[in-house]
């Protein structure tokens, strides 16, 4: 049992699936360094990724290692806050559509770091932990909101569910429209291409906190994943099992809005990222949370730094809101989730 | 001991060498910024900043503008990184700028971060009103070692504008409505830096203040404030056209539309930042005031209708 996905025999074993996707993740991390708006030889790329022989102004150097690695990291870290937070929602909510962006919580998370805009909390120096904290509390604060709505006789039927996340996602989506209204116009483009979705230029800073963010989350997740698979039995299940169900969503649920604040705040409303990513890895590995939470991770990653990818080139010079390619993958798949009823029972 | 002072002193002399090499200007952001000595690389992420460039004669030294930068129309031959909001990193390094000129109003607010990061400086202008065009004009020619033809380009524009000045003075100061976007009405307002201009022409602007500097206006609210002329800003390829505005029967009860008054201004000239906009003035003062310039032109005026 160890090690090994518990029920399906068609999965994957656990190690040689992950190794599977860290290397899609370093593939990916090598294709969106190579390819970019100026050409650079490839062989020059990896000199300038390396250091050697590297000319001091040489501008290879600094877009490769200035712009277009941070920008692929952040793309991977982003992609892997989205997926482990979609993949907590869907396990505590036991409800395979759940996702950050479909229950609201995102749009709660925007207009927390649209508060911390408008009190002039952000900007090229302020502080990215700031920021974070504002998201955090927004993703929160429409998290709690959905589920207290969306609670019948203590359960969270899906289409509550997914009403109530519709319901909080417009109101603050609204509330994200209002004050956009409000701001001056070289601040109000800023605010409307983040909205979009944008892995813009970062700073270091910024990448820290997002990794520790993300590192914490990561492992609130792997810590509470044997216990999810028990929740996913059903809660009386689990309690006679000795898991504190109510303890486990509440830990699982916090952790899912901070590492949701966390990519929001520095890459804007990213879809469907969330969603399909936890099915991917349902589909190679099986339900074992143990495998599926570092999976998601790292298929998160590789899936949002591929599309980032997509974005920059498919309509070159013009780049595409990254949110647009993750809709067109994103979409068809929740369409078919939604119709199917093995999928409505899976997870 | 003398000996131990020498890393010291080998010091302070690298250091004053190389203040000796670069001029550190505060820019319009109160940032101070170095510049290097001699011919510089500069990439302008404004079309009126391209404009000013090319009036202080240091076309020479622009190795880089932005997709909208389209005059003069050398300025098109340029190599291109991307637009004023959009601008493209990598592109903008590829030309190896050793300075990029960006404004406060027109670019990402977090570029001058991104840019000082990877060591690139950034030198920002924010002009506001009239007068705020003049002092960017005068602070570029300081940073780009340009500061007679500044001075100059300063003192024509200067003399313009006090002959548009002296031609609309005394007359009575018609109620000026400024259109920049049709679909829904989009207005200049007070806190716009073309309520300024409408000012200096002669004009009066109906659009009362706001939170935002280029409002929407309802045509209830065009209405009750009754102006007496319309200026529609001609822009980009987009072009409100005023035989729409007076054909339209909702329209027809705002006076400038019953007394045919509703006039097209070329948006460039007044909207950019740059040298250019004493003659947008100019258009405006001429669309305003028809009969101060006398006859020829206010015939020429009606023809551009």
């Amino acid at each position: 049992m160890k090690g090994r996905s518990p029920s399906f025999g068609g999965h994957l074993r656990r190690p040689v699936a992950l190794l599977w996707m860290a290397a899609a993740l370093l593939v990916g991390v090598l294709l969106s360094v190579m390819v970019g708006s100026v050409d650079i030889d490839p062989r020059e790329v990896a000199r300038a990724l390396l250091g050697i022989r590297a000319v001091p102004d040489d501008p290879a150097v600094t877009i490769v290692r200035q712009i277009r690695l941070p920008r692929a990291i952040l793309a991977g870290m982003v992609g892997a806050c989205l997926a482990l937070a979609g993949l907590g929602f869907q396990a505590i909510s036991r409800n395979p559509l759940a996702d950050p962006a479909v229950l609201g919580v995102s749009s709660g998370a925007s207009f927390g770091v649209l508060i911390a805009m408008l009190l002039g909390l952000t900007g090229p120096f302020a502080n990215p932990v700031v920021v974070t904290l504002f998201a955090f509390a927004g993703a929160l604060l429409a998290a709690v909101s959905v589920y207290a709505i969306a609670q019948v006789d203590g359960r969270l039927p899906a289409t509550t569910l997914l009403l109530s996340g519709v319901i909080i996602g417009l109101f603050f989506t609204s509330c994200v429209m209002l004050f956009t209204t409000l701001l001056a116009s070289a601040e109000l483009q800023g605010v409307v291409l983040w909205l979009m979705g944008s892995l813009g230029p970062t700073g270091g800073r910024t990448l820290a906190v997002l990794g520790l963010v993300l590192a914490i989350g990561f492992g609130v997740l792997s810590r509470q994943a044997a216990r999810l698979n028990l929740l996913a039995l059903g809660e009386e299940q689990a309690l006679q099992l000795g898991v504190e169900a109510e303890r486990v969503k509440r830990v699982v649920f916090v952790a899912a809005s901070l590492i949701t604040g966390a990519a929001i705040s520095v890459a804007g409303s990213i879809g469907f990222v969330g969603l399909i990513v936890p099915h991917a890895a349902r589909l190679l590995l099986g339900p074992d949370h143990r495998g599926l939470v570092p999976a998601a991770g790292l298929l998160g990653g590789a899936f949002l730094i591929l599309a980032d990818l997509v974005a920059r080139t498919v309509a070159a010079p013009t780049e595409l809101p990254v949110g647009v390619i993750t809709s067109f993958c994103g979409a068809p798949l929740f369409i078919y989730l939604l119709r199917s009823r093995r999928g409505g029972e899976a997870s | 001991m003398v000996w131990r002072w020498i890393p010291g002193l080998g010091l302070c002399l690298c250091l004053g060498v190389a203040s000796a090499r670069a001029a550190t200007i505060p820019d319009m952001l109160g940032r101070p910024v170095t510049i290097p000595d001699g011919s510089l690389r500069l990439v302008s992420l404004s079309p009126s900043l391209t404009e000013i460039v090319y009036s202080l004669g240091r076309e020479d030294w622009l190795v880089g503008v932005t997709d909208f930068c389209d005059y003069p129309p050398a300025a098109r031959a340029k190599p291109r990184v991307g637009g004023t909001m959009t601008p493209d990193l990598e592109r903008m390094l590829q030309v190896r700028p050793s300075l990029v000129l960006a404004t406060a109003e027109g670019n990402p607010r977090d570029l001058v971060g991104h840019l000082t990061r990877v060591g690139v400086p950034v030198f920002a202008v924010k002009p506001e009103g009239y007068a705020g065009i003049l002092d960017s004009i005068r602070v570029l020619g300081r940073a780009l070692q340009a500061q007679a033809a500044a001075a100059a380009l300063v003192r024509a524009m200067d003399a313009q504008e006090a002959r548009i000045r002296r031609a609309v003075a005394g007359r009575p100061r018609p109620r000026v409505l400024y259109l920049v976007w049709s679909d829904p009405w989009i207005a200049a307002g007070p806190a716009s830096f073309i309520h300024d201009l409408l000012r200096i022409a002669g004009g009066e602007n109906v659009v009362q203040a706001r939170s935002v500097p280029y409002p929407r206006v309802s045509l209830e609210e065009v209405i009750a404030r009754a102006p007496e002329v319309v200026l529609v800003a001609s822009h980009l390829d987009t072009m409100v056209r005023p035989s729409t505005i007076v054909r339209d029967g909702l329209w027809q009860g705002v006076p400038a539309v019953r007394s045919n008054r509703v006039v097209p201004v070329p948006g460039d000239t007044i909207h950019r930042f740059g040298p250019r906009v004493v003659e947008g003035l100019e258009h405006l003062a001429r669309a305003i005031h028809p009969g101060a310039f006398g006859l020829a032109e206010a015939v020429g005026q009606a023809a551009m209708r």
